[in-house]
């Protein structure tokens, strides 16, 4: 089983990504489970049809130790597993220490067993690795590897060189590995150029360009992937491309992050500091 | 005057969210304990200062013998920034001014919250070049938010399973052994049985001769006693494990199973003559052993004085409190002597606890994860004629005039819980012992002038 | 018997030798050979500084400061520790404060309580279980009031106590106030104690105005916590020489003690580590001035029962305290000759506390003991060289995280006469406000240690065996498995009380038994090593 973590900026598409990736190897075949690690629980929506009835934490605060795996891992999209892991309010408790509770509890229930007969588990993390329980996807034994969605903006892109920051110190330790960048395109100027250099510089690749769509759009207001909402669109096979480079991705390293200036510079280079 | 005079009688108001007088303590203190029980090892509490003193000094007035254990002393920059940089100071410094042989770092309910990750600075530690030739960190996720102290124990031996045992895909003739958590006179007293009935074994934890070190006008720093980092290696090739105590000791029963192949029971702590059967049936299960009489002789002796005091204990009503792997048998053994066990309280809670204390005495006020605040009341409410737990019960005892057993973790305020064994048939006999001194005494002091009995 | 014990410098170059060479500079900056000059001015010695990750160090937390020490011995404050299960536990009836509870009867320190947070409210927050239960606690007792600990874990949540305190204060009509000592905060316990200091101050000193009791010679009494029954003796000596005790911060005390203390004319510091906020706080808004004093030994209770009764400026008064005091000193004297032809000669070192070790130096000179070596466990510079060095005491930012009150002058309570009163006898020579520290009082060439850690503890046993050797619990078995009688100075060993003049002879007593106990010759039969003095031990009863 290989087990993917999918980082990036709040707000860049992570989940939509994710999700729609997930349904695309689905529909090759693979067997998936994703893991949403945000406390809004909106990881699996697409894929489920709708925000799942109950996080694991929640789970665990009314059942307290009878939880069983049934009443939080639930069947999405073509037989693909999924989980919420919740957390608390905006304001109060510690989301962090959230994510580091439901994932030993989902491995206590054996969500990673190989009864399971995983191919793929995906954990969808919120946002930045601002925390140590934001980086309990990819502690040794968890995720092996990882991919920054993020785009041609410069906070997305000071947030992936930030998230590579937090892999290397696990990467030393773990064994996790970047596996590349994916662009989740905002149509800024010369934005694939962009966030291939800063790929090349950060050691890595830029495994796949997804294009801006309308389509993701309407598919999310249905509470559908694109891929299931319109299997013909052409943003499908966008994400059917994404999800093969990732089936087939050999390139896994442990970046190199850069210096805030060299990012500036960067972004001068390509003319969006004008 | 009563001591605990705001306890009220009469109906019993359930609390929701105030812990009054607790009947359990958190988990680092269990995995300090469990630490001590290697031989060479520093246990080291990555958190606030406060955690280590506090758990060093309830060990040491509860053996008043020495327990050393560091701690990451974190400040609020700590707290902020993750604890790693104070862990890898520590770790140096600990090397070279220590000198263990393992560090055995358990976390706390600060270093869990900020989400330190053990593997990751152990890694860290090693590649910086702070661990010396030969030197073993370990470590054990002990959040004191989960469970008890209980089930820091049962973490710590789950860590030193992990990261002790040495795979073998060739197995031996011997047992791995993981004995709950008892006292060291009581893992003497569990090595010999295996002894005597010729089972060869490693056990760990074994505090035998590090919490009763002898007084040689030397401090050592590291005790005469404990399990040897190469012995626990071997449990890898066990034939089979016997781990005594379900609560404390399951998971390192699953590590074993699960990462080195080595299976075998789980069965309670030999605390009282039917857990000790279990205990002997197992071994004779595993190896086909004929039972030294020796032993068949302590049975008996046992059974002897059960039979001899039967009149001065049957029906005899007990309240109880303390962690459950004690109380399970306990309860049993108290059944077994044709006591009434009319209150049972554990501050540890999980459904197996109270399906096997329902199981056993169905009859009981049972509360999973109560306090003594709860089991005073009930006290008040259905009075004893004998009160059993740690020395935080001589209070209720002494409001309500009940004789009182020490029994449990901690005693506080006397001894000999170090010394002298309560596992076993022959432990068996010090229990019965003990209640039937306290329960004669009451009688001697109360027994009318003109009743009083030279005989009993 | 040591022939020669290496000097002091030399003790220290050992001490440090083995450790990493940045922890061995820091550690040579808390480590002085102690020198007197002109104007007893003593060597800089670095305290109330980090302990290095990974020393075995004899220190606790904030909260222990906080919660244990100073709110510790509050019988009718229900103090409830809002965390996991541990800190509450752990902080339940260990600390030997005594209380008598008097008519009332009201006693909550054989409890514990605690709102016991599990992983779901580490996860989703703790404020509401926080106060269920407060409300729990009330409905329960009816406490005149009820308190809040915080402990690591609700620091790093985000609970607000303080949020949670005044919503329920409201609600239940009886005071409810929080600490935020979460136990990361400081370097030792000693942030905990200015904590407690300042919320104490806030909450409840002043919030009754009424002078109940004798009119005259009103007196508070700051940092004794009532260890074994030392209160007691105060307040009886008290009783005797015609001064009302309005408070005492805290030990035997009472919730309407505090809220009582601004009506006192005097305050006087025994802990001047963990209680020196208050007095200094109460005297800006009040104009109650403060003296030091020290009821440890005889000649001290003696000269602070004495200074008292100066400042009231009352013959009667002065001329009663003195009276007892000869009185109390001769019957001492006669104890102690007794004791003292037993110790004379011996040596101690102490290493506890933030004054203890200070304090209880008097004592062993009593005995004719000799003090090779003393240290604080949570001490700031001035308690070792002065408040002389106040000015000069830099703050990092383990001190900054600690609110500092701002108190200004009551206008309505402020009264002018104490503070007048204070100015002419300054003019006379009678000190305010001061304390001189350790080290004046330290002999030239005696070590001293702050923070000592458990290395250097058996080393200096090493080095220097001293014949008794005073600590907490943490170290007391490391030092008698060394065959040397360590008397433990939190909690006395389950004896006391040490205070004032009985508790002087109590003490001799104990010193006694201990340093010439037959027990630590017995360590090695006949047929063991190093068996020529061991062999066939006289025993000696010790004295009755």
């Amino acid at each position: 089983m290989r087990k993917i973590a999918i980082y990036g900026k709040g707000g860049i598409g992570k989940s939509t990504t994710t999700q729609n990736t997930v349904a695309a190897l689905a529909e090759m075949g693979k067997k998936v489970m994703v893991v949403g690690c945000d406390p809004k629980a909106d990881s699996t929506r697409l894929l489920l049809g709708g925000l799942a009835q109950k996080t694991v934490l929640d789970t665990l605060r009314e059942e307290g130790e009878d939880v069983e795996l049934d009443d939080v891992l639930k069947p999405g999209y073509k037989n693909t597993l999924c989980t919420e892991s919740g957390g608390p309010e905006p304001g109060v408790g510690c989301a962090g220490r959230g994510i580091i509770t439901s994932i030993n509890l989902l491995e206590q229930l054996g969500a990673y067993a190989e009864t399971q007969q995983l191919d793929y588990t995906f954990y969808d993390v919120l946002g930045d690795v601002v925390c140590g329980g934001f980086a309990m996807p990819i502690r040794e034994g968890k995720a092996q590897e990882i991919y920054i969605v993020c785009s041609g903006e410069m906070m997305a892109m000071y947030a992936a060189n930030n998230i590579c920051k937090g892999i290397v110190k696990f990467a030393e330790a773990g064994g996790v590995r970047l596996g590349g960048l994916i662009c989740n395109s905002r149509k800024t100027d010369r934005e694939d150029e962009l966030i291939m250099e800063l790929a090349r510089k950060l050691g890595t690749q830029m495994i796949h360009f997804v294009p801006r769509h309308n389509d993701v759009q309407r598919a999310e207001i249905n509470k559908k992937t694109v891929i299931e909402w319109n299997p013909q669109a052409e943003q499908a096979d966008e994400y059917r491309k994404l999800a093969r480079k990732i089936d087939e991705n050999k390139m896994f390293v442990i970046p190199t992050p850069i210096a805030i200036e060299e990012l500036e510079a960067l972004l001068m280079e390509f003319g969006l500091a004008a | 005057m009563t001591l605990l005079r705001h306890t009220p009688a009469g109906e019993i108001k359930e609390r929701e969210a105030l812990v009054i007088n607790p009947a359990k303590t958190c988990q680092p203190i269990g995995a300090m304990y469990a630490s001590l029980g290697i031989h060479g090892a520093l246990p080291h509490s990555h958190g606030s200062q406060g955690c280590c003193s506090y758990h060093r000094s309830t060990l040491t007035r509860h053996y008043k013998d020495p327990v050393m254990a560091s701690t990451s002393s974190f400040t609020e920059g700590s707290a902020v920034f993750g604890g790693q940089a104070n862990l890898l100071t520590a770790i140096q410094t600990i090397f070279s001014v220590y000198d263990p042989k393992v560090i055995a770092i358990h976390t706390t309910c600060l270093s869990e919250t900020i989400g330190d990750d053990m593997v990751q600075i152990r890694k860290k530690a090693f590649d910086d070049g702070k661990v010396p030739d030969g030197k073993l960190i370990i470590y054990g996720n002990t959040p004191s938010y989960v469970g008890t102290h209980v089930t820091g124990y049962a973490n710590m031996v789950k860590g030193i399973v992990r990261d002790l045992v040495k795979a073998s895909e060739t197995k031996g003739e011997h047992l791995a052994v993981i004995p709950g958590w008892v006292e060291p006179c009581d893992m003497r007293e569990i090595k010999r049985y295996l002894n005597v009935l010729g089972v060869p074994f490693v056990m760990f934890p074994d505090t035998d001769g590090v919490f009763d070190a002898p007084m040689t006008g030397k401090h050592v720093f590291y005790p005469k006693g404990g399990a040897k980092v190469e012995d626990i290696a071997t449990a890898g090739a066990a034939k089979a494990s016997l781990c005594l105590g379900r609560v404390a000791t399951a998971l390192g029963s699953e590590e074993l199973s699960k990462t080195f192949g080595v299976e075998g029971d789980v069965v309670d702590l030999p605390i009282g003559l039917a857990a000790t059967d279990r205990m002997i049936e197992s071994l004779i299960k595993t190896y086909g052993l004929t039972v030294a009489e020796s032993i068949n002789d302590e049975r008996g002796k046992l059974v002897d004085l059960l039979s001899d005091m039967e009149q001065y204990l049957w029906g005899k009503k007990v309240a109880i409190f303390g962690d459950p792997d004690q109380l399970i048998p306990l309860t049993e053994f108290l059944k077994t002597m044709g006591m009434d066990v009319r209150h049972i309280v554990t501050g540890t809670e999980g459904n197996y606890i109270r399906d096997r204390l329902t199981e056993i005495n169905p009859t009981a006020n049972l509360k999973i994860g109560g306090d003594m605040f709860l089991l005073h009341q009930w006290m008040k409410n259905e009075p004893v004629d004998l009160l059993i737990g740690n020395t935080y019960g001589k209070y209720m005892a002494r409001d309500e005039d009940v004789p009182f057993l020490r029994f449990g973790f901690p005693i506080l305020d006397r001894q000999g819980h170090q010394h002298f064994p309560t596992v076993g048939y022959m432990g068996g006999i010090r229990l019965v012992e003990q209640i039937l001194n306290l329960l004669m005494d009451r009688i001697d002091r109360d027994v009318e002038e003109h009743k009083m009995e030279l005989q009993m | 018997m040591i022939e020669q014990r290496p000097d002091a410098a030399t003790a220290k170059q050992e001490l440090v030798g083995k450790y990493p060479s940045k922890l061995a500079k820091k550690r040579g900056q808390q480590m002085v050979a102690n020198k007197i000059e002109d104007g007893g001015v003593v060597p800089e010695v670095l305290a109330n500084s980090r302990t290095a990750p990974g020393i075995i160090t004899q220190r606790g937390c904030t909260y222990a400061g906080c919660k244990g020490v100073i709110l510790g011995p509050t019988r009718d404050i229900v103090n409830i520790t809002h965390g996991p299960i541990g800190c509450g536990f752990y902080s339940w009836l260990t600390r030997r404060n005594m209380t008598d509870p008097g008519p009332d009867g009201e006693n909550y320190m054989l409890y514990s309580f605690s709102s016991d947070l599990h992983e779901n409210e580490i996860v989703f927050g703790g404020e509401k279980k926080l106060e269920a239960a407060v409300r729990e606690a009330y409905e329960l007792f009816h406490p005149k009031a009820i308190s809040v600990f915080s402990t690591c874990p609700v620091g790093l949540i985000g609970d607000d106590v303080h949020a949670v305190a005044r919503k329920m204060k409201e609600e239940l009509g009886i005071n409810v106030f929080g600490f935020s000592c979460e136990g990361y905060k400081g370097v030792s316990q000693s942030a905990g104690h200015h904590i407690a200091n300042n919320q104490v101050f806030k909450h409840i000193v002043g919030l009754d105005d009424q002078v109940r009791g004798q009119k005259k010679f009103r007196v508070n009494l700051l940092g004794e916590y009532n260890i074994g029954g030392d209160a007691f003796e105060i307040e009886e000596l008290f009783k005797r020489c015609g001064f009302e005790l309005v408070a005492t911060f805290s030990g035997n005390s009472t919730y309407g003690q505090f809220a009582n203390a601004q009506t006192a004319d005097l305050n006087m510091v025994m802990c001047h580590r963990s209680i020196n906020y208050v007095a200094e706080m109460m005297e800006k808004k009040y104009g109650i001035p403060w003296i030091k004093v020290n009821f440890v030994s005889a000649n001290a209770t003696a000269k602070s029962l004495i200074k008292m009764a100066e400042y009231f400026e009352d013959a009667e008064l002065l001329a009663r305290t003195k009276a007892i005091c000869e009185e109390e000193l001769a019957k001492v004297e006669v104890m102690r000759k007794k004791y003292a032809a037993r110790t004379h000669g011996k040596s101690v070192v102490l290493f506890v506390g933030g004054s203890r070790a200070h304090h209880y130096q008097e004592l062993f000179k009593e005995l004719e003991m000799k003090v090779l070596a003393a240290g604080y466990e949570f001490a700031h510079r001035d308690d070792y060289e002065g408040r002389k060095v106040l000015p000069t005491i830099k703050v990092d930012a383990d001190s900054r995280n600690i609110e500092e009150l701002h108190v200004e002058k009551d206008e309505a309570l402020y009264r002018a006469y104490l503070s007048e009163r204070k100015e002419r006898l300054e003019s006379e020579g009678y000190t305010f406000s001061d304390y001189a520290g350790m080290m004046p009082e330290m002999d030239t060439d005696s070590l001293v240690i702050d923070d000592i850690s458990s290395y250097e503890t058996e080393k200096l046993i090493e080095l220097w065996k001293p014949d008794v050797f005073c600590a907490g619990i943490k170290e007391k078995y490391v030092i008698q498995k060394m065959g040397i009688p360590c008397k433990q100075l939190h909690n006395y060993d389950v004896g006391g009380p040490y205070n004032a003049f009985r508790g002087a002879v109590n003490f001799y007593r104990d010193i006694d038994r201990m340093a010439n106990s037959p027990v630590w010759k017995l360590t090695l039969a006949s047929w063991q090593e190093e068996s020529v003095e061991s062999a066939s031990p006289v025993l000696e009863p010790a004295l009755a």
